[in-house]
């Protein structure tokens, strides 16, 4: 059991440090992890603690201060492991054991050393894009012991603005809109989100460099059609029908018959050529109209509904005229976080 | 300018190329006339053809015609012996007024070439007429009235109502409605009376007219 922790001490503290960029060049401090490996306790901490008298690097230091603290858990020397991992804090605020690789007794050992300092750590920037004044940025980061808070956002021509002071422990998030004191969006250029936490005499700050870029608001387009609703057709052709034919021969019929019946007595019966050859015309070109497809005719519902729907569309059209040109008027905001170059202090 | 003149200005009008008239519609051409003329009794018969040129002018609710006809009458009956011209001149102005109902309003000029062969008679037209789309392109009309005001080259009257016309008028689009087939009836008949001292004497005139023909749309 003894033996099986030992060996997930040691993969945790080796793939950790094989995974950072940064490599152990200090030989006494390469002998101490050798020796934490070989888990000669004693010796590696006998070594470790004189490698921390030699000139190391921050890296090298802080692997250093692990090394104890990890020897310190595997001799249950609790108090000294706590006080090897604070140190290991301090160094690198960020340090984060992993918990499937790391023994409980080193990491509960952790935890404790990360409730006795005070530090802001795993503070981040959300990479959004927003129209200035209907969003906000969210930040957020962890603070270890109850503390005020202040986060303010520094650099270009702001200066250094305020946007949150709290007393807080743990994990904090807020919203950020970007914009001035004055309610203007903060201008483009490169800025610092700098958490500054205090209690007592102790203090900690930690930045977070962000680019912010300012964009054209995009416009909608413009409507021709309403989704789901289509024009319909302003004609219908009737059906068939024999109306034409009948009108045609009752305009007809009243021609002869008027003619028959108006026709002066005295001058015999009237003449029926002129009148039957057009009436005669006119009942064809009905008995042709019957037969063919008749003419489209205006569909008055179609004709309501299409001009409704036109209506519909210009008044929307009309709102998004409108829309657009507040948007034109409006900047898109484009927040991005940098590379951050090192730590808190 | 004589109706002959104006029969052959009217076709030669017909052929020359369309020119525009804004917000009107105009048709102009040349028709076959064909017609019965009677009077005063039916011993006095006469039928004959001739050539004719109708002018439709449209513009909003208003529209007019103006037909002009000249047709050779020959005797039917023995008792008529001459021949003779009539050259008709017949005006009207229409607004439509509903559906399909439109007012008339006009005046008519008939000439008898030679003179005394018959009753030469003007008057004016007042009446209504009822248009009906048969079809695409294709319109029928039913038209009557009065003929008020008659005036008559051997003298004589007529009552309030018994000078009367009657029509019936067919137009067919053709070449996308650039040509246009026409046919109209025209029935008239004159209650003419006259007096030469010894009393009122009936000496009716009555004449049926049918014209054929096409029309260029502009």
């Amino acid at each position: 059991m003894h033996r099986s922790t030992s060996w997930l001490v040691a993969l945790a503290l080796v793939l950790p440090a094989a995974a950072e960029a940064q490599t152990i060049q200090n030989p006494t401090l390469r002998r101490a992890q050798q020796a934490f490996d070989n888990l000669d306790y004693r010796q590696a901490l006998t070594i470790a603690l004189t490698s921390l008298r030699e000139r190391l690097t921050g890296f090298e230091r802080a692997r250093a201060y692990e090394v104890l603290g990890f020897t310190y858990s595997g001799m249950d020397s609790i108090l000294k492991a706590v006080d090897a991992f604070k140190q290991v804090v301090l160094i690198e605020p960020e340090r984060d054991l992993d918990p499937n690789r790391t023994s409980p007794r080193a990491l509960s050992a952790f935890q404790v050393a990360l409730t006795q300092i005070l530090v802001v750590r795993q503070l981040r920037v959300d990479s959004v894009s927003f129209i200035g004044g209907q969003g906000a940025v969210g930040i957020r980061y962890t603070v270890t012991q109850p503390s005020r808070v202040v986060t303010r956002v520094t650099g270009g021509t702001l200066g250094s603005i305020r946007i949150d002071s709290t007393v807080a422990n743990g994990q904090v998030n807020i919203r950020w809109p970007a914009r001035m004191p004055s309610g203007d969006p903060v201008p483009a250029g490169t800025y610092n989100v700098v958490v500054e936490a205090t209690v007592g005499q102790n203090s900690f700050s930690t930045s977070q460099p962000i680019r912010i870029a300012h964009g054209a608001v995009d416009t909608l387009p413009h409507l021709t059609s309403l989704p789901g609703y289509t024009y319909l057709p302003e004609t219908e052709v009737p059906p068939k029908s024999w109306r034409p034919m009948g009108l045609a021969l009752v305009y007809s019929g009243i021609a002869l018959a008027g003619t028959s019946a108006l026709s002066h007595g005295n001058l015999g019966s009237a003449s029926m050529r002129e009148g039957g050859m057009i009436g005669g015309g006119i009942v064809l070109a009905g008995f042709v109209m019957t037969l063919k497809k008749p003419a489209p005719q205006p569909a008055r519902g179609n004709i309501l509904y299409n001009s409704l729907l036109r209506e519909q569309i210009a008044r929307r059209n009309t709102e998004i005229a409108q829309e657009n040109t507040r948007r034109r008027q409006q900047v898109a905001l484009t927040v991005v976080p940098l590379a951050r170059p090192g730590g808190g202090r | 300018m004589r109706p002959a003149g104006w029969i052959v200005g009217t076709m030669v009008l017909s052929i020359i190329p369309s020119f525009h008239l804004s917000a009107q519609h105009v048709s102009l051409g040349p028709q076959i006339a064909f017609g019965d003329y009677r009077e005063v009794s039916s011993d006095l018969h006469y039928r004959g053809t001739g050539l004719g040129a109708k002018a439709t002018l449209m513009w909003k609710k208003f529209s007019a015609d103006v037909v002009l006809s000249k047709v050779k009458y020959k005797p039917k009956t023995s008792a008529a012996t001459a021949n003779f011209d009539a050259s008709e001149v017949d005006v009207r102005l229409r607004y439509y007024v509903t559906g399909p109902v439109s007012a008339e309003l006009g005046f008519i000029n008939r000439k008898m070439d030679p003179e005394f062969e018959a009753q030469s008679v003007g008057a004016v037209t007042l009446g209504a007429r009822m248009a009906y789309v048969l079809g695409p392109g294709v319109h029928m009309s039913l038209n009557g009235g009065l003929l008020f005001g008659s005036k008559f080259s051997g003298g004589g009257t007529t009552s309030a109502l018994g000078a009367l016309q009657l029509g019936l008028g067919l137009t067919v689009d053709a070449l996308h409605g650039r040509v246009l087939v026409t046919g109209d009836y025209g029935f008239q008949r004159f209650s003419r009376k006259t007096d030469d001292g010894s009393g009122a004497l009936p000496a009716p005139i009555q004449q049926s007219l049918g014209r054929m023909g096409f029309a260029i749309a502009f």
